[in-house]
């Protein structure tokens, strides 16, 4: 059993947030720590750490809905490159979004030159309301680096959208070329993160390689 | 009327010298019918022991006089008036009750000047704020600005002295700032100076604080990297000296204190965001709080800002073990906490720095701590991820709000 107040079940945490905004964020949806409730860490012999978490996380959109959530996150033994496994299960619906997606896919399709923009948040926390979704998209960006890099070692958020790029394709998913600043908490290091986010309103968001 | 304000002016000094008060006096305005009632008048005036102040003598019957009456005189004043058949009537009631209104009015309206030229809910530059830190020293007669040392590029240290009284009392230290990039501690603690100078004598707790001890803030501990933030990188977090042999500049004030420094959670590479630097206080921004600190030799408490993550934090950082005082910081830390979450709920975690955040040497309030300052903590501001460093300016205010009801619950406890 970890207190949730201690270091070690909130990198876990971290990570399982950072794996869930992949898979579940959009342009009309973020997800945010409201309560770690529980953490448990079992030592498996020869494989890893796995903790096992209880999580009440918040809309970030919609402060006043919160959802639970139970997760595993698994840090394999000794490998450096390898990210961890994570599995999250939501307990409840997450408000739907499917409206402020269509509304968004509409307004970039419809955009005649290329979507670009920087600093966002600004050095004042300042986001244009109508560059929300696309900060957003960057969480769900940023969501699947810190999945990836992640050790028992590392707590990262995202700390800005240094320059994102609006990439017109001839399919129909939107692509998005991000250079983000990851902050790092037990190095304190800010470093940048090039990374290309396809997304699609029924299809979701995926990292391209 | 120039007779009114002289009167006013000096009732001012006198009542905040307490040297005369004008409680019960009463201003009559006397008209006079015929030349007869204003000999009668100018009788009235030749008798010096009723201390009769007319703000418009007696001279002819058209013209109206007006009279201040000392408390003890009005009752026979009006008798006599009555007697003659003189009119008049009261123009002021309480004289007292006037001057007060007026005291307050115009402490209000400097009040208004004061917080509508200076925004406590926007970011400033650092000459703003240095501004804004001598137009409280101005303000408030026991507020002072004083400058423990010079940063590497040789800018001014400001302290703002909070003190009543008395000579060298225990004292209270807290900064903020001290890591740059941590934004809302520097404008965080500008709201707190503002509310201490302001709440002095209307708010008990305060009141009573700064009866007793001192109060010392240091609302940017490291302009050098603060300009920077607004020049050239806003995600910059060290000092910016140079360091021999090594192309990176700056070293991580937080990690050059002389308390387990050089240990396990602090770089030995120039270009690492917590590189400790060369040696324990090679930083001049940390020396200068070390050297003043020591020389005052009475500090009680040592509190300093950051950001973010929501914690409150207590020794140890450089090691995982725990302080001597541990329970009575713990429990000190949860009221703290407990105090900031009533305004707003924001929860901040509380626990020693090793085991809530992470190992890490060379930390200021090791250094506090292991020299004697008992209560040492160490916050970390809002939030707690999502916006970061980059915390929206409308929530300055709030993050300032709830985190001096931290403050103030440790400084309370300090105090007792």
């Amino acid at each position: 059993e970890l207190p949730p107040s201690q270091f070690p079940a909130s990198r876990a945490s971290a990570v399982a947030l950072g794996y869930l905004c992949y898979l579940r964020g959009g342009p009309g949806r973020g997800l945010q720590l409201r309560e770690l409730r529980r953490a448990r860490r079992q030592d498996i012999d020869d494989v890893g750490h796995k903790y096992y978490l209880e999580l009440e996380l918040e809309d970030v959109l919609d402060k006043a809905r919160t959802v639970s959530c139970t997760a595993e996150v698994l840090y394999h033994l000794g490998s450096k490159t390898s990210a961890p496994d994570v599995q999250v299960t939501v307990q409840g619906e997450l408000r739907s979004t499917e409206e402020a997606d269509q509304e968004f896919y509409n307004w970039i399709r419809s955009l005649e030159k290329e979507l670009v923009a920087e600093n966002i948040p600004d050095s004042h926390g300042n986001v244009p309301p109508e560059l929300e979704p696309i900060h957003l998209l960057a969480w769900v960006a940023s969501g699947y680096l810190i999945w990836q890099n992640s050790t028992e070692n590392t707590k990262f958020h995202l700390a800005q959208v240094k320059h994102v790029k609006q990439v017109k394709r001839s399919d129909e998913d939107l692509q998005f070329d991000y250079v983000v600043l990851l902050h790092e908490m037990v190095s304190q290091e800010v470093l940048p993160w090039q990374v290309t986010l396809l997304w699609h309103p029924q299809r979701g968001a995926r990292v391209s390689q | 009327a120039n007779m009114k304000l002289l009167l006013i002016f000096s009732a001012l000094i006198g009542a905040s010298l307490c040297l005369e008060t004008f409680v019960g006096h009463q201003v009559l305005r006397i008209k006079t019918k015929n030349e007869e009632q204003v000999k009668q008048l100018q009788l009235l005036e030749s008798l010096e022991h009723l201390e009769l102040d007319f703000w418009i003598n007696p001279s002819a019957p058209a013209l109206p006089v007006d009279v201040r009456i000392p408390a003890v005189s009005v009752q026979s004043v009006k008798a006599f008036l009555e007697s003659q058949g003189i009119e008049y009537s009261i123009l002021i009631e309480d004289l007292q009750d006037v001057l007060d209104k007026e005291k307050q009015d115009m402490a209000e309206s400097a009040q208004r000047e004061r917080s509508s030229s200076f925004d406590f809910g926007t970011y400033h530059t650092l000459d703003d704020i240095n501004e804004e830190l001598d137009h409280l020293a101005s303000e408030y007669s026991f507020v002072e600005k004083i400058q423990i040392g010079e940063s590497y590029e040789k800018r001014p240290l400001y302290v703002l002295k909070f003190s009543t009284g008395g000579s060298r009392r225990p004292a209270i230290w807290l900064d903020a700032g001290i890591h740059s990039r941590e934004w809302v501690t520097q404008a965080s603690a500008l709201w707190i100076a503002n509310k201490i100078a302001s709440d002095y004598g209307t708010d008990d707790s305060i009141t009573s604080l700064l009866d007793k001890m001192d109060l010392f803030l240091l609302p940017v501990a490291n302009p050098d990297g603060f300009v920077y933030t607004h020049t050239s990188n806003r995600m910059w977090r060290k000092t910016r000296s140079k360091i021999p042999g090594s192309i990176c500049v700056g070293v991580d004030p937080n990690r050059n204190w002389d308390a387990g420094f050089g240990g396990p959670g602090a770089s030995n590479n120039p270009c690492s965001e917590s590189y400790h630097g060369p040696s324990a206080n090679s930083e001049v921004e940390v020396k200068s709080v070390v050297d003043f600190i020591k020389n005052h030799g009475n500090f009680k408490a040592f509190l300093t800002l950051h950001s973010y993550s929501q914690l409150l934090m207590y020794p140890y950082g450089y090691k995982c073990t725990r302080p001597d005082d541990y329970a009575e910081l713990e429990s000190l830390g949860r009221a703290a906490a407990s105090s900031i979450r009533s305004l707003y709920g924001t929860t901040f975690q509380v626990g020693t720095i090793c085991s809530t955040i992470y190992q890490a040497s060379g930390g200021s309030i090791d250094w506090s701590y292991d020299n004697g300052i008992k209560y040492s903590f160490a916050f970390e501001l809002r939030d707690t991820g999502r916006y970061g460093f980059l915390l929206p300016a409308n929530q300055i205010i709030p993050a300032a709000k709830e985190t001096w009801l931290g403050l103030k619950r440790i400084m309370e406890h300090v105090r007792n």
